[in-house]
């Protein structure tokens, strides 16, 4: 009942049309029972048998003629209704399904990183979609239905009690023993569909696993083992759907069955009434009888699936509705997020900052103060908190304790939107979209003055939102993939920028992928630039070049880089180490390696790995070999 | 209103392609014995169908109508007659139940069993084909073969072929029972059943494009949905929520357009289908009754109430028969177009296969001999195209590796690398030259016994889904539980799986999403030691991205792996590769040079500045 109430607001946009259909309905199943009614009058008059003179027919020829307009008038009506029905509330339910999909969706894109840290997206997929379809099917299906089937049954036992209260009272004492049997049948139905459907997951999972890791089954030679492996899936698929379909094949010849042996209990019961002899029942009433219980054949299937339905649609819906509670934990809140706040130059301050999942402490008590324009260096062990300091900086999560300020104001006070325009972050491993390298590069531009689309509100009236293409300064796209070293792949391929990513288009290498990151974020110019360990799948001598590119748009940023390699951090002018997320070393490359610390003794590490003695070839040379490589054409990625 | 994505063309097929049907068929051949009895209790139960209109008469004339009309009054005979019918009617229900059970579980049994073995057919066949299918066929696009592809085919049996023989059978035995009781009701009764039929047709057809439409619709919000819930966190920190519900919305609303408009076709279909059932049995109800009427003794014309009557029910069932053939084409056409795919799989030709004799090594030294290779991924690459040609991955690679040599591969990606180490498996067959192993061409080689002794570690470890153990032996039951954490402590993973909840019996979720990458590669060399091969290759780039306390621990358990057989290693980091025996210095599908680490570092050549800019670099960049 209260997953009823809170799906009222939905309801309540579409009364008008549920209303509508519901009336239809009710009429519709009325005049269907007409057609029957003037069978009964023809084959009455036929027969003569209400008549006085029983010998003689009861009727004309014209009579008979106006009886088959009746009856083709009747359905004519039905239809028509049957029709206003299905456009009211099947269109309605699909409108809400609409409905509920956009107002998640809008919901959904104000949660924080917490919530999706936790989610798992093939759980919200579900909801979105299966969960979704079981409360439309609930609200169009399932609401016609159920007025169906109640209207459907009180027209028709009206009908046949007037006709014959004794056979009726069969029907009534039949009733429970063939409904109950097909509710039965229907939930064996369901529970083996499940069934067959889980197996048939599985089968599907196993297929994707062996076509994806083709290169593991053939490089093992174990084709013959996952063959036997599908076999034996193949077979428990084949019983499960045998299983499925001795319950589910039948349920119509079941139906028929009952409805048969019905009628054998009414011919012989109705057959002695007609034969009593006194015209209180005649053969017409006996026909109009069994065809006006051949309705509700129908209706009787459905009260088995329709608790079903019912049942589904509301659980769907609590599912549903634990979207909508969802709460992001960052947001602007009302009287903290200073509006005036618009631009930032890129002072960045940690001051006391903890942050701790539950029992885990991620960060501890790290105090931290990066002037603008500096390019910070981070590094420490796997798991040591350094991603969280820049997640902290875009306030994808807030501190347990201590502040997190930018130009002075607790980040906080700083509207969301504001704070994110200035700071571009290129992740470890970036989210690229299906759409042109051009629109993924161009991704954070242009967003501005975008209308937004309205939630809450019915779609019928609402006029379609404009479409506006993205269309970003190409020029600025272009510097921003030379820079990032991406400039020479996109010319390779043959659309260019118009390139399409993703499943329908061009895969990227992970090098790639990482350098179309670097220049989504550089395109912004963002006072403030986080590089999580974006340069891992990137060789040595595109590293290089990408390093060069950043110092040239670095200049006057904040940037923080996040690493593992002394040689991409030794530049920083700054250089923090953390570890079991406290701060424990901080200075330049220098500073620390003559400090003998943690970060001496990574360098070290890197170093004596290196095996290279330090005196076996003067450093000039070097820089020639370097020099060298960095004019030779890079190779083109290879082609996988 | 804004539509969606265009929707794409349905291929123009030909409703019935004899040769299709004729290769679906032969999967019928080894059911025949069912094939028979489904067709043989089809038949029962059309000819019993028509009979319980033929019981109804009987007893609305024989044992009511003579009372009625007063031939009759002796009551007694009449109840005996009502009791007989009554009795039959029922008797013959059960008996129409008990056909029609078994024909729908012969069907499906039969249906189901021919699915199990196209389904296996398909695997199979992807199973022996080359890994170059592999990299032109998404895997999505695989999947469907063996899922919704092969569910097509069982509506071709189902919803198609069968419908076909049950109809017909079915129209056939009420058209000659209508027509030998009354010859004129019947076709008065027929009369409506081509409009039906046409009908039927024209508006399944606009169902089926607007259902496909549908499908169409929402796959593509799904996919948009998925992609922004997955990028959420992007699409918030560079601020993009308003355009990406912008974008959602037109999806969102082109799917509700799409649906619309199913619904308008469908609140049509139905209203129609049933006035044109009404307008049928309005004109049974009027010939049969302006009859009764006109000749004043039914005997003359042998229209009688008890026909009347069964023409009603005769015509009313005639009607699903009638719908059910006029979907039968749709539903063949629907299938054909699924069959082809999963024909053109089954036809794909098996490019890398074993030669008639292809030889066995025993004993397996692990000698590695590349002669004169060139080598391309593009098929259309022979022998004679030129050498200046782009498409050349290796261009002419001599290499002798010996038994037991460790060999470090290096160089710029796209250098060839990768193209070496898969060569050696034969994945791929090369353009020109021979790889040998053990001075045997490996395409005279069986490939399954060939790939035996290879052992690969993946740049990109692939879990399955399964427990620890299972992904280390790759189900093969012939390995020790002892094996196996022999292995794992050799590389120094045991602790680990240990420390998991249930250890090696722990299940790896989400292709081992909860495991760290260093993790991941230490089991990836478990995994490759477990199988014990005689030549090692390992794509270890992956190890780029865990700090360096892991690195060290993944290069000791990489040289402990090495020890003893022949080894192929490509790394990023120079430091990796600096223990090996030899290193190869590749670029751009050429050897520039190789030697050993001190060897190449004195020589001061390709691989010395490679070196040099990875350390210095720092200093060489101020």
């Amino acid at each position: 009942m209260d997953s009823l109430r809170t799906l009222w607001p939905y309801l309540r946009l579409h009364r008008r049309q549920y209303l509508i259909g519901l009336v239809a309905v009710v009429i519709a199943n009325s005049v269907n029972l007409l057609p029957w009614y003037f069978i009964r009058l023809t084959i009455d008059g036929v027969t003569g048998q209400t008549d006085a003179d029983a010998a003689t027919a009861g009727i004309t020829a014209s009579q008979v003629g106006l009886y088959a307009l009746g009856i083709v008038a009747a359905s004519a009506t039905a239809g028509l209704f049957m029709l206003i029905m299905r456009r009211m509330i099947v269109i309605a339910s699909r409108q809400t399904e609409y409905e509920v999909r956009r107002d998640i969706f809008h919901h959904l894109q104000g949660l924080d990183k917490p919530y999706y840290d936790r989610a798992r997206t093939g759980d919200l997929m579900n909801r979105l979609t299966g969960d979704l379809g079981a409360v439309r099917e609930m609200l169009g299906f399932g609401a016609w239905q159920i007025v169906n089937i109640v209207s459907g049954f009180a027209t028709a036992f009206a009908v046949m009690f007037s006709l014959s209260w004794q056979l009726t009272l069969i029907v009534l004492a039949l009733l429970p023993i063939i409904v109950g049997l097909l509710t039965y049948m229907a939930r064996q139905i369901n529970r083996r569909h499940t069934h067959v459907q889980e197996q048939n997951s599985l089968i599907a999972a196993k297929a994707q696993e062996n076509f994806s890791g083709a290169r593991v089954v053939k490089g093992y030679a174990t084709e013959d083992r996952e063959i036997g492996d599908y076999r034996a899936m193949n077979l428990e698929l084949l019983r499960r759907n045998i299983s499925l379909i001795k319950v589910d094949g039948p349920l119509r010849s079941v139906m028929n069955l009952l409805l048969g042996l019905a009628f054998g209990v009414i011919l012989l019961v109705g057959g002695r009434l007609i034969l009593n002899g006194d015209g209180t029942f005649t053969i017409g009433m006996f026909t109009q009888f069994v065809g006006t219980l051949e309705r509700l054949a129908f209706p009787m299937l459905m009260v088995g699936w329709i608790t079903g339905i019912t049942q589904r649609g509301l659980s769907s819906w609590l599912r549903l509705r634990e979207l909508f509670d969802a709460r992001a934990l960052v947001r602007d809140e009302r009287g903290r997020a200073n509006p005036g706040i618009q631009t930032l130059r890129g002072d960045v301050e940690f001051d006391g900052v903890t942050v701790r999942y539950g029992e885990r402490t991620v960060l501890e008590d790290v105090s931290l103060s990066v002037p603008a324009g500096t390019f910070l260096g981070v590094t420490g062990p796997t798991g040591s908190g350094k991603t969280v300091l820049g997640q902290l900086l875009t306030r994808s999560m807030d501190p347990t304790s201590g502040v997190v300020r930018v130009d002075g104001h607790d980040v906080r006070t700083i509207p969301l939107r504001t704070l994110r325009d200035h700071i571009s972050v290129v992740p470890q491993e970036p989210f690229l979209f299906s759409d042109s390298i051009a629109n993924n590069i161009g991704f954070g531009l242009g967003n501005r003055d975008l209308p937004e689309v309205p939630t809450g509100v019915s779609v019928v009236g609402a006029p379609p939102l404009p479409d506006i293409p993205q269309n970003p300064d190409m020029d600025r796209v272009r510097n921003a993939a030379r820079l990032a070293g991406l400039a020479g792949d996109v010319e390779d391929f043959p659309q260019g920028y118009d390139t399409v990513l993703g499943e329908r288009g061009v895969t990227l290498s992970g090098g790639q992928r990482q350098r179309t990151a670097i220049a989504r974020a550089i395109v912004r110019d963002p006072a403030i630039l986080i590089l999580d360990d974006s340069l891992s799948a990137v060789d040595t001598e595109t590293e290089r070049r990408i390093l060069d590119g950043l110092r040239e748009v670095a200049r006057g940023r904040t940037v923080i880089l996040i690493g593992h390699r002394i040689s991409t951090l030794r530049h920083a002018d700054q250089i923090v180490v953390l570890d079991g997320g406290r701060l424990i070393e901080q200075g330049t490359h220098d500073d620390l390696v003559a400090a003998g610390g943690h970060y001496a003794e990574i360098e070290r590490l890197q170093r004596l790995a290196s095996d290279l003695d330090a005196d076996d070839e003067p450093i000039r040379d070097a820089e020639v070999a370097a020099d060298a490589l960095e004019h030779q054409p890079m190779p083109q990625e290879a082609v996988k | 209103m804004t539509a969606g994505a265009p929707l794409p063309p349905e291929p123009n097929k030909a409703a019935f392609d004899a040769h299709l049907t004729r290769r679906i068929f032969r999967y019928l051949r080894p059911y025949l014995a069912l094939v028979v009895g489904a067709v043989l209790l089809s038949l029962a139960f059309s000819g019993i169908q028509p009979l319980f209109g033929l019981i109804q008469r009987y007893a609305i004339d024989n044992a009511l109508t003579p009372f009625v009309n007063g031939v009759t009054t002796d009551r007694e005979p009449l109840l005996r007659t009502l009791t007989t019918a009554a009795l039959t009617y029922m008797g013959l229900k059960v008996l129409e139940f008990a056909v029609q059970y078994g024909s729908i579980i012969t069907i499906g049994y039969l249906g189901q069993n021919v699915l199990r073995d196209i389904r296996a057919d398909v695997f199979t066949k992807i199973q022996r084909l080359h890994l170059a299918f592999f990299d032109q066929n998404p895997v999505g696009r695989l999947i469907t073969r063996v899922t919704s592809d092969v569910d097509a085919i069982n509506q071709f049996l189902t919803g198609g072929l069968v419908s076909l023989i049950q109809s017909a059978f079915l129209i056939v035995a009420y058209a000659v029972i209508m027509l030998s009781v009354d010859w004129r009701l019947g076709l008065v009764s027929f009369s409506v059943l081509p409009f039906m039929y046409f009908a039927s047709n024209y508006f399944r057809g606009h169902l089926r494009d607007s259902f496909r439409n549908n499908r169409f619709q929402q796959a593509v919000v799904n996919s948009k949905l998925n992609e922004n819930i997955t990028g959420m966190t992007t699409v918030q920190l560079f601020g993009r929520e308003r355009r990406m519900a912008l974008d959602f919305d037109h999806a969102n609303r082109a799917l509700l357009t799409a649906n619309e408009n199913s619904v308008k076709w469908f609140s049509l279909f139905m209203p129609v289908m049933a006035v044109l059932g009404q307008i049928g049995i309005a004109l049974v109800l009027y010939f049969a009754a302006s009859r009764l009427l006109g000749q004043d003794a039914a005997a003359v014309t042998g229209v009688t109430v008890g026909t009347l009557v069964a023409f009603i029910g005769w015509t009313t069932n005639l009607f699903q028969p009638i719908q059910d053939l006029a979907d039968v084409f749709n539903n063949l056409q629907a299938a054909m177009a699924s069959s082809e795919r999963i024909f053109e799989v089954l036809d794909t030709e098996e490019k890398i296969t074993d030669k008639p004799g292809a030889a066995t090594l025993d004993p397996f030294e692990g000698r590695v001999t590349f002669d004169g290779v060139w080598f391309a991924y593009d098929q259309d690459v022979t022998a004679d195209t030129p050498d200046s040609d782009d498409r050349w991955i290796l261009r002419g690679i001599d290499l002798d590796i010996r038994p037991g040599e460790s060999v470090a591969l290096v160089g710029a990606t796209g250098a060839g690398k990768t193209s070496v180490t898969a060569l050696v498996s034969r994945f791929y067959d090369v353009q020109r030259g021979a790889v040998r192993v053990d001075g045997h061409d490996v395409r005279d080689l069986q490939q399954h016994d060939l790939r035996r002794h290879v052992g690969v570690v993946l740049q990109d470890v692939f879990l399955f889904a399964g427990t620890i153990e299972s992904n280390l032996t790759l189900n093969n039951p012939g390995i020790s539980h002892e094996r196996v954490v022999e292995a794992c402590k050799y590389v120094g993973v045991h602790d680990y799986i240990v420390s998991l909840p249930d250890g090696y019996q722990t299940e790896v979720r989400e292709r081992g999403a909860t495991l760290s990458t260093g993790q991941k590669q230490l089991l990836a060399f478990a995994r490759a030691l477990i199988q014990n091969p005689d030549i090692l290759l390992v794509l270890d780039e992956a190890t780029s991205n865990v700090d360096t306390e892991t690195e060290l621990r993944i290069q000791a358990a990489l040289l402990k792996v090495m020890q003893g057989r022949t080894s192929i290693i490509i790394a990023h980091r120079l430091s990796t590769i600096e223990h090996c025996d030899r290193i190869v210095v590749m670029r751009r599908g050429l050897i520039v040079e190789q030697g050993s680490h001190r060897a190449l570092l004195d020589r001061g050549g390709y691989y010395a500045r490679l070196h040099r800019l990875q350390y210095a670099q720092g200093d060489a960049a101020d």
